[in-house]
């Protein structure tokens, strides 16, 4: 377990120093996600620690952003004057990109030269 | 007795026990989206801060630990990106593509429609993300000059009107493929989208986490092209 924790927290720490190297909008904990993809496709054998520990960290995601919501404290006035705005650009953008990713998905996979109509 | 107030022990636990309380009355519900146990919890806790006089900046300080876990949580994404590397590789012309598309859709529309509205730019900022992950729509709107809290609340939002909309949508449009659905959800409505999946279809749950993973990559690889070009 603890091992698992500390590839994540390394992951994490050269995401991090990546990011303030390069000086890249991208957040660390983003790079080192796909530093950890890397790692996993270089040292390839089971992993069962990491999986319980990643399972247990998406599971309990909720929880960690509660500090940040509560900060909506400190917006009140933007929210009271671009509320609507806010709520109509959230949901319009959420319906279109649902549907727009569908279609192109279907109309792919229809077109895709091996066939792969038959879910594996 | 009144010092306890400025002791991370007690805004945590009181964090802690009213979302405890908040995720059995989301359970109870069939974990249906109006019930999230974020969006029960933060009034109750402003609330408490109203209340007890706690400035905000004192309790994100009471309270950072929780925070912090977001970004091992993050890099945990790594898991099941690699976990379904056959589904990628075998649909990998498909996935590029709607995820492409997808993403572009999120971040025009959402930011457009926001700006026609004469938000200013630090909304916009945290608008942008709207499609990724809760996490990473808080670190990126953060690095685009935006508000954690707003991008928060936005991401929430987005995802309660994605889980509550997408059976009907994806029906009136006729697209019966479920891992196009699936897929969709995932890029659209993030963890929201993957868990009402999850109810509905196990094929599609498991592209919805992978849309879900996928997205949050390309969309903060996206606007931080963007940020550099800007």
């Amino acid at each position: 377990m603890i091992a698992a924790i500390g590839l994540l927290l390394l992951c994490q720490l050269a995401g991090e120093i990546i990011h303030r190297l390069s000086g890249a909008p991208l957040p660390g904990s983003v790079i080192g996600m796909v530093l950890l993809v890397g790692w996993l496709a270089l040292v390839r054998r089971p992993r069962p620690m990491l999986d319980a520990l990643t399972s247990w960290l998406t599971a309990h995601l909720s929880i960690m952003f509660v500090p940040a919501a509560v900060g909506l404290i400190e917006q009140g006035p933007a929210l009271s004057r671009y509320g609507v705005g806010l709520a109509v650009a959230a949901a319009v953008s959420t319906l279109l990109t649902m549907a727009v990713t569908a279609v192109v998905f279907a109309w792919a996979v229809k077109r895709s030269p091996r066939h792969p109509e038959v879910e594996a | 007795m009144s010092e306890l107030l400025t002791t991370p022990i007690f805004w945590l636990s009181i964090t802690v026990a009213v979302f405890a309380v908040a995720d059995m009355i989301s359970r109870r519900s069939r974990r249906h989206p109006l019930c999230h146990p974020v969006l029960l919890s933060t009034p109750v806790l402003i609330g408490c801060l109203l209340v007890t006089h706690t400035s905000y900046p004192h309790y994100a300080r009471a309270t950072e630990m929780l925070g912090f876990l977001l970004g091992p949580a993050v890099v945990g994404l790594a898991v099941p990106i690699w976990a379904q590397r056959g589904v990628i590789r075998r649909l990998g012309y498909p996935i590029a593509l709607a995820l492409g598309c997808g993403a572009v859709t999120a971040i025009v529309s959402a930011v457009g429609i926001l700006w026609l509205f004469g938000a200013p730019s630090a909304m916009l900022a945290s608008m942008a993300p709207r499609a990724t992950t809760t996490p990473v729509a808080m670190a990126m709107a953060t690095q685009l000059g935006g508000v954690p809290a707003l991008a928060a609340v936005i991401v929430l939002f987005a995802g309660v009107v994605g889980a509550m909309t997408a059976t009907p949508l994806f029906n009136a449009m006729g697209i019966r493929d479920y891992r196009a659905r699936g897929f969709a959800i995932g890029v659209s409505a993030h963890g929201f989208g993957a868990a009402r999946a999850f109810q509905v279809d196990g094929t599609a749950g498991a592209f919805a986490g992978l849309g879900m993973a996928l997205n949050a990559v390309t969309t903060a690889t996206l606007l931080s092209a963007v940020a550099l070009l800007l």
